[in-house]
């Protein structure tokens, strides 16, 4: 078995006796310190795990930064031995609704093959078959602004509606919109998760995590249940991300953002990336006018130009009636043309303060307008959908 | 020999009568003072001796025993240095037998020449020794002016001891003091709204908050103009009435906080605390219980700047007054309650950085931090605000046109205020909550507001603010009917869903 440094061929891996390998494989990777890469190196010198394994403590001397505590976890971890370890942590995965998957398995993500190291081994809740699915990612700040969020919306429910699974990374903001909008338009959706799938993080998407894995979505993780959560580890799941994506839309990102580092784990693998234009003067957007400016990613024109831009055809849209008294209907036709604060349609439709305020109420309570907490209002999916009615 | 001096103790904002009595009997000189009387009281031994001889009467070298009846009242103040001197004059023989001590209570402190001195809270006071009977009362010629608004009963200033002495004793009669006419209401300083840049919805809020005396939330990035919108409250406000303009001006006099030249308070009060307020000063209380900034702000506008920066306790503590209109301090002996109806408006930015959703500057601030700093608008206290604004950078530089100054909204206010009190003779923000859930709101419009309550997912409380605040958008318009239009708009101003 031929592996490089810095993965292992999916394909090559499976061809060894998979069954026999597998427990070694995950039994290797939970001793600390060996990641993806380092787990790689140690295949590429033993040839398999099993005999990796076989060389005991030894070896960790091609494991660079193994922690302190590597030997004697290694020690205890062979006294158990590779067969109980797998079968504890299968049965541990069970009541959490959950499964392991190495790339010794046939349900392993092939997106993930041209990832750089790949990890030995994913815990994976929910729906596996969501893995097979073309995917996108949608991606971007824990703290955008209504504009992005609404964005994020209308992207992911034009993917989901074209039956692509939305990719994303249960953060709040811009990855929690994405979630939600591919559920509310009955598509799947994958979670990365950051930490282990028994600390749903963050805790407050614990709710949509559960509603990800029922109803056909996964939430995918590389990290064994009761593993501490580590700043890295935001770091690291981001290239998953990227690689179980045909593309990857980045929505609002500032400079520095974790967003951008999923960005160009996409451009490193070779992958489609998008990234939505934010006005110039918004610091939220900074990172993705960089990207476009810099031509690493292509302009998001539409809510479906992903769509176009991967040749996919676009999915059905009902169109929604509704009836809106004159206020209302200039209230929402000038938002439809542009979002904007309550002070900022005075100015366009001439209409008082208060009356525009007891309006977007109404909207609001119609499901039409949004304003995420915010000043500035925004049209919902279903207010698009009445525009595109007429 | 025995005497009785009438004269009043504060407590909080109110006068409780206290009679003097004083016993001069044969021993070794001495002046005891008892009845729970505090440090400042027992100080007036020292003050009345040296009062008494400078001031051209003896001290009598016996033994002096001093009792302020109720005993079990604590007592604290100066005001009990002249019926002291007078009781141990009178006591001891010096006052003729016509003293009118029974029908004229004596409110003032002594300096130790015998000039008499103002003291704290003579509104009160003096009111007390009125319920309690007394028809005159002698205050400090300092105190005369204030003193003199209260009605029912004839006030004179004296100068010293001397005259006070020569009052009750018939020999020289001091002149009724006039009460004063009511000021004219000064020009208001403040800012005005013209000089508000945009902010046409917290504009807007304002004049809502102002019109049904509700309370309103102002929370935005730095520099959007919320310290300077706040500060136009005052001006959108009528100024008090006659029955406030008494009701603030004894709070001020409890408070020692009144122009003596000029002791009735027009203004409507506009308390701005510091956010380093404690809890005793921001509601009142302490040992000796004083009027904290909630009862300064009643009938007026209390505003908290910065308001997450403030102490939590604080904060929590404002939660009574702002439901019931009055602050009440439990003590040792007793409840004590002083009046502390204000309009609360709370500026802060949304997160310690102050840019959280801004889209001119990034957020710096961690997110745990930044949603416990929001958590400081403690649920309770949310619930309690009738206004919520979100305020952002004003969208561009080309300002709107027709801005309205202060005086254009004021006239608005002045409207619905005296719709609001020809129906229901209080501000609708206090409307109790019994008489919301008959006929306020049209038919339709509560059928409405019960729709949007589950929709939202807003809590009968909410419900109830938002009929209060809906009435108010309906006066403002000048319509007697609440419809489905005022609803709305009073729901665009509720507060967020709390992260």
């Amino acid at each position: 078995m031929i592996g490089t440094d810095a993965g292992f061929d999916i394909a090559d891996a499976r061809s060894a006796d998979a069954t026999a390998e597998r427990p070694y494989w995950i039994a290797l990777s939970l001793v600390p310190g060996i990641g993806p890469v380092s787990f790689a190196r140690l295949l590429a010198r033993y040839g398999s795990a099993r005999r990796a394994w076989g060389a005991g403590t030894r070896m960790l001397a091609d494991v660079p930064r193994a922690p302190a505590g590597a030997t004697e976890v290694l020690r205890r971890l062979r006294r158990s031995g590779p067969m109980v370890i797998t079968r504890g942590l299968e049965r541990q995965l069970r009541l959490l609704g959950g499964q392991l998957l190495t790339p010794l398995d046939a349900g392993y993500p092939p997106a993930l093959g041209s990832v750089a190291a790949p990890p030995p081994v994913l815990y994976l809740a929910g729906d596996a078959e969501a893995l097979h699915v073309p995917a996108v990612a949608v991606v971007g700040t824990r703290r955008p602004t209504g504009y992005g969020r609404s964005c994020a919306t209308e992207i992911a429910d034009e993917l989901a509606r074209a039956g692509l699974a939305v990719v994303s990374g249960l953060a709040l903001g811009i990855d929690g919109e994405a979630h939600q909008a591919a559920l509310a338009a009955d598509g799947r959706t994958i979670a990365v998760l950051p930490s282990p799938l028994d600390r749903i993080y963050p805790p407050r998407h614990r709710d949509l995590a559960a509603r990800i894995a029922v109803s056909g979505g996964a939430l995918l993780t590389e990290l064994p249940p009761g593993q501490p959560v580590g700043r890295p580890d935001f770091a690291r799941r981001n290239r998953l991300i990227a690689g179980l994506s045909r593309a990857t839309v980045v929505v609002e990102a500032p400079d520095r953002s974790g967003a951008l580092l999923t960005a160009s784990a996409a451009i490193d693998i070779g992958r489609e990336l998008f990234a939505v234009p934010g006005p110039i003067d918004s610091r939220t957007s900074s990172g993705t006018n960089r990207l476009i400016a810099d031509h690493l990613a292509s302009l998001v024109t539409s809510p479906w130009a992903v769509l176009t831009g991967l040749g996919v055809g676009r999915g059905e849209r009902p169109v929604v009636a509704a009836s809106l008294s004159e206020s209302e209907a200039l209230a929402l036709g000038t938002l439809l043309r542009r979002s904007g604060s309550i002070e900022e349609l005075v100015t366009r439709t001439g209409v008082s303060a208060g009356a525009l305020a007891g309006a977007l109420t109404m909207l609001e309570a119609r499901g039409l307008v949004t304003s995420y907490g915010g000043a500035t209002f925004h049209p919902t999916l279903a207010a698009r959908r009445i525009g595109k009615g007429r | 020999m025995l005497a009785q001096a009438h004269t009043a103790a504060l407590l909080g904002v109110d006068g409780v009568p206290v009679r003097v009595e004083v016993d001069v009997a044969f021993g070794l000189p001495s002046l005891t003072i008892v009845g729970l009387a505090g440090s400042q009281v027992q100080e007036a031994r020292e003050r009345v001796r040296s009062a008494l001889r400078n001031g051209g009467f003896e001290a009598p070298a016996r033994r002096i025993t001093v009792n302020l009846s109720p005993a079990d009242l604590p007592k604290d103040g100066t005001g009990y240095d002249l019926p002291i001197a007078i009781g141990v004059l009178a006591a001891s023989g010096q006052l003729p037998a016509v003293a009118r001590l029974a029908s004229c209570a004596l409110i003032g402190e002594l300096a130790l020449d015998g000039a008499l001195r103002p003291v704290n809270g003579v509104m009160a006071l003096v009111a007390a020794v009125r319920d309690a009977g007394a028809d005159e009362v002698v205050v400090a010629a300092l105190d005369e002016r204030e003193a003199a608004i209260v009605s029912g009963i004839r006030v004179h200033g004296a100068a010293s001891l001397a005259e006070a002495v020569a009052h009750v004793a018939a020999v020289r009669v001091l002149p009724d003091a006039v009460p004063p006419s009511s000021p004219e209401v000064a020009a208001l300083s403040g800012p005005d709204l013209a000089d508000v840049q945009g902010q046409l919805v917290a504009r807007r809020a304002l004049e809502v908050a102002v019109a049904g005396r509700h309370n309103l939330v102002l929370c935005g990035p730095p520099g959007v103009g919320k310290t300077l919108l706040a500060s136009c409250a005052t001006g959108l406000q009528p100024a008090l009435d006659a029955d406030e303009a008494l009701e603030v001006s004894r709070i001020y006099s409890a408070a020692g906080l009144v122009n003596r030249t000029r002791p009735l308070v027009r203004e409507r009060p506009f308390r701005a605390p510091h956010h380093t307020v404690s809890t005793q000063a921001l509601v009142g209380g302490g040992p000796r219980v004083r009027p904290g900034e909630a009862s300064l702000a009643h009938r007026g506008t209390l505003f908290l700047d910065e308001t997450l920066q403030y102490r939590q306790d604080a904060l929590e503590a404002l939660r009574q007054p702002m439901e019931a209109g009055v602050v009440t301090i439990a003590r040792v002996d007793g409840a004590l309650t002083m009046p502390a109806r204000f309009a609360l408006i709370a500026a802060f930015n949304p997160c310690p950085c102050g840019w959280l959703g801004s889209r001119r500057m990034a957020c710096r601030c961690d997110d745990a931090i930044a949603r416990r700093y929001a958590a400081r608008m403690s649920g309770p206290l949310r619930d309690r605000i009738d206004l919520w604004i979100p305020m952002e950078e004003p969208a561009g530089a080309g300002s709107v046109d027709g801005v309205e100054p202060s005086d254009v909204v004021r006239r608005r206010v002045e409207r619905a205020w005296g719709r609001q009190l020809e129906r229901q003779q209080s501000a609708n923000a206090e409307i109790p909550a019994r008489l919301l859930d008959g006929e306020l709101l049209q038919r339709s419009a509560a059928r409405l507001l019960a729709q949007r309550g589950r929709r939202f997912h807003l809590s009968p409380r909410r419900l109830h603010r938002a009929m209060r605040v809906a009435r108010t958008i309906a006066d403002l318009a000048g319509s007697e009917a609440v419809r489905g239009e005022h609803v709305d708009e009073a729901l665009q101003y509720r507060p967020p869903v709390a992260a």
